[in-house]
């Protein structure tokens, strides 16, 4: 049903009708028992909508966020003290360090200040962009070279390896996800570049033991 | 807004003191606050994206909270603030899919062919099921304007369309929605 | 059964019985290779200038050995081209080297005191002893190394890599498994796997360079009471805990923490990406160590009861 009657009617029930046109459908509206009818069923629609009731995860998601959040919920008893820090905790709270007796400087969280970000290095983002296009070309050339001589293999090697090649690109697609949302961030791109060389490594590898197969 | 009901079966320092208290580092506060909102922010993702996803969206909400508890000022209510911030996760997660789909187009029907007619009451499906069926972009229209309260403009800018666009899937979700009313 | 072999003699030995019973004399500082298909290598020493082979080959195989220089090759036999499945027994010279392949192939080694190299696709390497250079590969099996000292780099890809009671310079690799460094004796470690956790209890001496990364396992290191290390410990999603006080010298960086204790003289660096950072005392180690072990053996145990 789309005349030109029905597609106003949500808009209508919403008050986003300008007043000519407002006036011209409830004329309409007036002479017609249908579009009456879908008039009300798109009203009783929105009414269920805001009637919807919220739920609660069937799963008590609560322990996931702790671990997330780090809130320690975890007893050891063999270890007396504990100083564990959460990552989240580090980067959210600013640090305030107490001289402690001593021995040092200690480190202790305070809250309110969120840790000033420092500015992303755009040249050494540019740097990587080009040094994982390389990595990623000899990974694929590599691959090619195993696909094309597994068969020399045992079935059960390669199904070994590619658990092996599974384990490894998931962690490349994290460690790529993370780098996306903090492309400035050191770590995160050593991190990236070690575990794209690890793919490589274990092709050559593999590559190498199949040439040996003939 | 519907938050308001949350807020208000709880006494308002109550909460207010779980905030500060989370803010400060406080676990077991933010617990308290996980627990008052975890079926609202749940609902919500659920509804927006699908239910496989929802556990997992839910957490990295509340983790997002906890992140950026300190920044929280207390002008609007918290749970205002955490439903928004739940929305931009959802948004966020929407964007990494880099997938623009999920329109209605021309007079195609989603629902057509699942059964839901009053005439066959046994095979029939709810009113949230049917919503999950619906394409991701209608959806999330209906969603953030019927069930959450935003209006189109703000709903335009979030979607990266246009407002006309989302006036119409708006009423495409509705008009699919109808027969499913009773259930 | 006294034989010398000399030059380039390539003998087929006993190939009738399935079993091949040989003793060779070699030269003072020989070095065995031995080339398996399927099968296993087992090698233990004593203190002759012999090696002494038990091969066990079906009435189709047979190995073959040859002396060349001072190289003693064992290899394993085939027969119309197959490649047999030989279970090797030989007793060496205590400081033979020793260059050990084969595909299918469980390799053991215990109490030579010369370079051993070992390398198989699919079977573990369980070797006691060793000095020199050191090398371990299996891609589909585990890989443990005790009571060894010298250059050492053992890895496998899809198993865990065990290391206990090691002095030298250690590099350690798995994939999908977990590495494990006990009883260490080093100033040079480096330990990674992407799916497992590391562990490392041992020295952390002045002037050392450490590193234990994972991508998704937690990492524990053991850090004695008075030792001087700069800590670098980054993590994207888990947590550092310790159960000592980390004097804190800055952050860089989101996710990479810096901790100075003592002089800071040492280098350490333990990262993963997903997993948590533990830093622990000797003692504690042990008791999780322990721990460990008793779960373990209670599954080996269950192993071992399979048809």
């Amino acid at each position: 049903m789309n005349d030109q009657w029905t597609d106003r009617l949500s808009e209508y029930v919403d008050g986003e009708l300008a007043s000519g046109e407002r006036t011209a459908l409830e004329a309409h509206l007036a002479t017609c028992a249908e579009c009456r009818a879908t008039l009300e069923e798109l009203r009783r629609v929105v009414a269920r909508a805001k009637a919807l009731e919220d739920r609660a995860p069937k799963a008590d998601l609560w322990a996931g966020v702790a671990k997330r959040i780090g809130s320690g919920q975890v007893v050891d008893i063999r270890s007396r003290r504990r100083f564990s820090f959460s990552v989240p905790q580090l980067i959210a709270a600013s640090i305030a360090l107490i001289l402690l007796s001593g021995s040092g400087m200690w480190l202790a969280l305070r809250s309110r200040q969120t840790a000033t970000r420092t500015p992303r290095p755009d040249a050494e983002w540019q740097v990587l962009n080009v040094s994982t296009r390389r990595t990623d070309a000899a990974i694929a050339d590599l691959q090619e070279v195993f696909e094309r001589n597994k068969s020399r293999l045992d079935t059960s090697t390669v199904r070994v390896v590619q658990q092996a090649f599974t384990t490894i690109d998931r962690a490349i697609a994290e460690a790529r996800a993370a780098l996306e949302a903090d492309p400035g961030n050191a770590y995160l791109n050593l991190h990236l570049a070690d575990t794209m060389r690890r793919k490589l490594e274990l092709l050559r590898r593999v590559n190498a033991i199949a040439a040996a197969q003939s | 807004m519907r938050d308001q009901v949350i807020e208000d079966t709880l006494p308002a320092d109550s909460i207010a003191a779980d905030v500060a208290l989370a803010a400060s580092g406080d676990a077991s506060a933010f617990e308290r606050l996980y627990r008052t909102h975890v079926a609202r922010v749940h609902s919500l993702v659920r509804r927006m994206l699908d239910a496989d996803e929802a556990d997992d969206l839910t957490q990295d909400v509340f983790v997002r909270a906890w992140e950026k508890l300190s920044t929280f000022r207390g002008e609007s209510a918290f749970a205002t603030w955490l439903h928004r911030l739940a929305v931009n996760v959802v948004l966020g997660r929407r964007k990494t899919l880099g997938v623009e789909r999920g329109r209605f187009h021309g007079g195609e029907d989603p629902l057509e062919g699942v059964s839901g007619r009053r005439e066959t009451p046994e095979m029939s499906m709810d009113f949230e099921d049917a919503l999950a069926r619906l394409p991701d972009g209608a959806r999330q229209v209906f969603v953030l304007h019927d069930v959450e309260g935003y209006r189109h403009e703000e709903i335009a800018r979030m979607l990266g369309v246009v407002p006309g666009t989302s006036k119409s899937q708006l009423h495409h979700a509705r008009m699919a929605l109808r027969r499913y009313l009773d259930r | 059964m006294l034989t010398m072999l000399t030059a380039a003699v390539l003998a087929s030995l006993a190939p009738q019985q399935g079993e091949t019973d040989t003793t060779i004399a070699v030269p003072a500082g020989a070095s065995l290779s031995v080339n398996n298909f399927g099968g296993s290598i087992v090698v233990h020493a004593w203190p002759q200038n012999r090696v002494k082979i038990h091969a066990e080959h079906g009435s189709r195989g047979g190995i073959e050995a040859s002396l060349a220089g001072n190289t003693l090759t064992l290899r394993a036999g085939s027969r119309h081209g197959a490649p047999s499945v030989v279970d090797f027994e030989i007793t060496v010279p205590q400081d033979m080297g020793l260059t050990l392949s084969g595909t299918y192939t469980e390799i053991e080694v215990d109490g030579v005191r010369g370079p051993i190299s070992a390398e198989t696709v699919d079977g573990s390497i369980d070797v006691r002893g060793g000095s020199g250079i050191i090398t371990l590969h299996s891609i589909q099996g585990s890989v443990t190394l005790a009571d060894a000292t010298g250059r050492i780099e053992v890895n496998s890809v899809n198993e865990s890599v065990e290391l206990s009671n090691i002095s030298g310079q250690i590099k350690a690799e798995t994939t999908n498994g977990d590495v494990s460094l006990m009883g260490i004796k080093s100033a040079s470690v480096e330990a990674t796997t992407i799916n497992g956790e590391v562990e490392y209890e041992g020295t952390i001496s002045d002037g050392g360079t450490y590193s234990f990364t994972s991508h998704n396992g937690d990492i524990t290191v053991s850090v004695p009471e008075g030792a001087n290390v700069t800590l670098s410990v980054a993590t994207a999603n888990g947590d550092i805990d310790a159960s000592f006080p980390l004097p804190f010298t800055g952050t860089r960086e989101k996710h990479r923490y810096t901790f100075k204790l003592g002089t800071g003289s040492a280098r350490m660096e333990a990262e993963s990406f997903q997993g948590d950072i533990n830093l622990r005392r000797p003692a504690e180690m042990h008791m999780q160590h322990k721990d460990k072990d008793k779960d373990k053996h209670r599954n080996d145990n269950q192993d071992h009861e399979e048809p």
